[in-house]
């Protein structure tokens, strides 16, 4: 029984990191620049059909597809920042929803025109075929890469976040946004700079997913909710809440559809609910 | 007293005069709409998810319809009327397919329904269907309660079904019954009424033939899946011996290919891929098919396959398909495609639009289509006919991989009959 929870633990573990990826440009978002974005999971779809168009199309090398499929999203990322999202910074959220929602249905019937609605499919690289034997089981080389892909890309927000000037002046703009832009931080300049990096990790996952997964207009709303429950659990704005929540969901979902396989679609919305009762902020928030 | 008089005199004739204005543009409209339907074409509307993981189907029917309007229409149409269609995204959305429906049949003027993937979207359609007074042709949706309640117990005369239904999914108990060998099942589902219904009439069954064989796990999952290792470990922990499947389109692909990466193929004995002998799924797989990577262990059905039957009509209607559209038919465009002669033979037979007469034109026929003889069962208006199961293979003949090793069981045997007894349609 132990061999079994922890296989299954390891295979939630991988479909966490899916979720980190998305989460956290998410919530680094809304932490930096106030903005609830709806339309990440749109950013995480394209990211999806540049790496597909590049590699699975294109026939390039996988990594400089997923090079080329982050610097797009990027591209995309920083338009969206400049012309649109700059300007409802101080207005109320209901505004930002219908803003960002609307550029949902942009972006999936933006795909349907260029790509066409039915489902995509590329072929996986040889070199992430085959498995390894843990606890007596296959399991497959692309979700260790993926589970190290995950810390990897922990490992470097913490560094630049916490380590760097850089991110100290992103920490000091979150705090408070006034007094930063007075002692010489070009605020929007920064801004569009966390934004693109927001939509570039964002555009990771869809990348990252490619060779396993479909590529289908839709597949970013689809996994936006559980990127909500996560930084809700997590605390909206909170990194660390939001790679704690990322864990929690994704371990959980796998536990439940091996332990409680009838109720595990809502056991993650009760552990929302429970933790919207005892800290509404959040675990990490303030 | 006197304004307010007369402001109840204004609105006593504003609301009469409103009333006669109304009947009477109601009434040049209605006579409007006859003179223009009696010179102008047949118009028939259709709905298919033609967005998202399960959008070739939708594009399916789209062309299986399209063709055949097109070759009925160069023969002079029917009752020398041209046929014309219009096609809508349902979404898979149960409101979206309702709103379709009405739109399709009060403001599009359309005379005939078909189409719809969901059964959700099916089970919302059919109680709107007496209201607009329309024939629906249902060409994918699969869930049983569509013609064993809504047309056989309510009787919704206006659904009719041309393609297979749930039970087609069951065959695998018919497929599996004289393998002793293999034991304990495992089922990875839709987590939706499609899921639960054919996993319960493949264990009904199963057990029926075969009192020793345990059912060890069952894992479900719902539209959007996208990640299915933890569906896939959670069964393979209890060690079966073959996995029982129902994710469809894109999803299936994904679990296939993500079941190939566990290493499950090494393990288990046979994978019954409920709709895996459709086009796009074998397309989706084909790589790994060249590459024998199932081993010969994948099985599977379909609602229709392009290689069966071998008749003069199925060769017939797949050359004409490929020479249209470049590719294969799925079931989907099959059941469109016979839906529209369907429409053709109940008008020529009823000489008639009218909905009560071609409905009753329509029941108890057999209907000469690609799949084969279809009869449409007069309690339940649900069209039999036979599909067969079969092992994926790669075969020279074909471009993509089909099913081969063909077993051919009689509809009349796995289908279920009037008058019938419920099956659960839960987890």
């Amino acid at each position: 029984m132990l061999e079994k929870l922890l296989y299954q633990g390891l295979i939630g573990l991988s479909f966490s990191m899916y979720l980190w990826l998305l989460s956290a440009g998410l919530t680094l978002a809304f932490g930096v620049l106030g903005v609830l974005n709806f339309a990440h999971g749109s950013l995480f779809m394209l990211g999806a059909y540049a790496s597909f168009t590049f590699y699975g199309k294109l026939g390039l090398n996988f990594w400089l597809s997923i090079g080329l499929s982050l610097a797009s999203v990027g591209i995309v990322g920083a338009i969206l920042e400049g012309l649109f999202f700059r300007r409802i910074y101080d207005l109320d959220l209901p505004y930002q929803l219908i803003l960002t929602f609307g550029f949902i249905l942009i972006f999936d019937d933006l795909v349907k025109m260029i790509w066409g609605g039915v489902a995509m499919i590329p072929p996986m690289p040889r070199f992430f075929e085959g498995n390894l034997i843990v606890f007596d089981r296959p399991f497959p080389i692309y979700n260790l890469f993926i589970i190290f892909a995950g810390l990897a890309v922990a490992l470097i927000l913490w560094l630049v976040l916490e380590k760097t000037w850089w991110g100290r002046m992103i920490r000091a703009s979150a705090t408070d946004r006034e007094m930063a832009g007075a002692i010489g931080i070009n605020i929007p300049t920064l801004f569009t700079t966390v934004f693109v990096f927001s939509a570039m990790l964002a555009a990771v996952g869809g990348a990252l997913g490619t060779p396993v997964r479909v590529v289908a207009p839709g597949i970013g709303t689809a996994m936006i909710v559980q990127a909500f429950v996560i930084t809700v659990i997590g605390g909206l704005g909170n990194l660390k809440g939001a790679f704690v929540g990322a864990l929690i969901v994704g371990i959980l979902t796998s536990f439940g559809i091996l332990l409680f396989p009838v109720f595990e679609l809502f056991i993650i919305f009760v552990v929302m609910a429970i933790v919207l009762l005892v800290r509404p902020e959040g675990l990490f928030g303030k | 007293m006197a304004k307010k008089m007369t402001r109840r005199r204004f609105l006593k004739g504003a609301v009469i005069g409103g009333v006669a204005l109304g009947t009477g543009l109601g009434g040049y409209r209605v006579t409007y709409g006859q003179a223009k339907k009696a010179a102008g074409p047949i118009k028939i509307g259709g709905q298919g998810a033609i967005s998202g993981a399960h959008a070739d189907y939708g594009w399916q029917m789209m062309a299986g319809s399209t063709l055949a309007m097109e070759e009925i229409n160069a023969r002079g149409g029917v009752l020398k009327r041209k046929l014309e269609l219009k096609f809508m995204d349902e979404e898979l959305k149960p409101a979206t397919a309702v709103k379709n429906v009405r739109y399709l049949a009060t403001e599009w003027g359309a005379n005939f329904l078909f189409g719809v993937d969901s059964s959700g979207s099916a089970m919302a359609i059919g109680p709107v269907l007496p209201e607009v007074d329309r024939l629906h042709f249902f060409t994918h949706a699969a869930t049983h309660r569509l013609t064993e309640e809504l047309v056989a117990q309510k009787g919704i005369k206006q659904i009719f079904r041309m393609v297979a239904p749930v039970y087609q999914d069951a065959l695998a108990a018919w497929v599996f019954k004289d393998t002793p060998e293999i034991k304990r099942w495992a089922g990875i589902n839709c987590d939706y009424e499609y899921g639960y219904v054919a996993w319960n009439l493949f264990k009904e069954n199963m057990k029926r033939f075969r009192p020793d064989v345990e059912f060890v796990a069952a894992a479900w999952a719902p539209f959007w899946t996208m990640d299915f290792s933890s569906h896939i470990a959670a069964v393979m922990a209890e060690k079966p011996d073959a996995i029982f499947s129902t994710p469809w389109a894109g999803e299936g692909v994904m679990l296939l290919r993500q079941a190939l990466m566990l290493g499950v193929f090494d393990k288990i004995q046979a994978w019954w891929q409920g709709m895996g002998g459709s086009v796009d799924l074998l397309e989706g797989i084909s790589r790994e098919v060249a590459a024998d990577k199932f081993k010969g262990k994948l099985w599977a059905t379909a609602r229709y396959i392009h290689n069966y039957p071998v008749t003069p009509e199925n060769k017939a209607f797949v050359a004409a398909f490929r020479k249209r559209w470049g590719k294969f038919p799925n079931y989907s465009a099959e059941a469109s495609y016979s839906a529209i002669y369907a429409i053709k033979a109940g008008v020529e037979k009823a000489k008639s639009l009218e909905t009560a007469k071609v409905g009753a034109a329509l029941e108890g026929v057999e209907l000469k289509t690609p799949a084969g003889i279809r009869l449409i069962r007069k309690e339940d208006h649900q069209a039999i006919y036979t599909v067969p199961a079969g092992k994926v293979i790669q075969s020279p003949d074909y471009p993509l991989p089909v099913l081969g090793d063909l077993r051919i069981i009689p509809a009349k045997e796995y289908f279920r009959h009037p008058p019938f007894t419920p099956v659960a349609a839960t987890k």
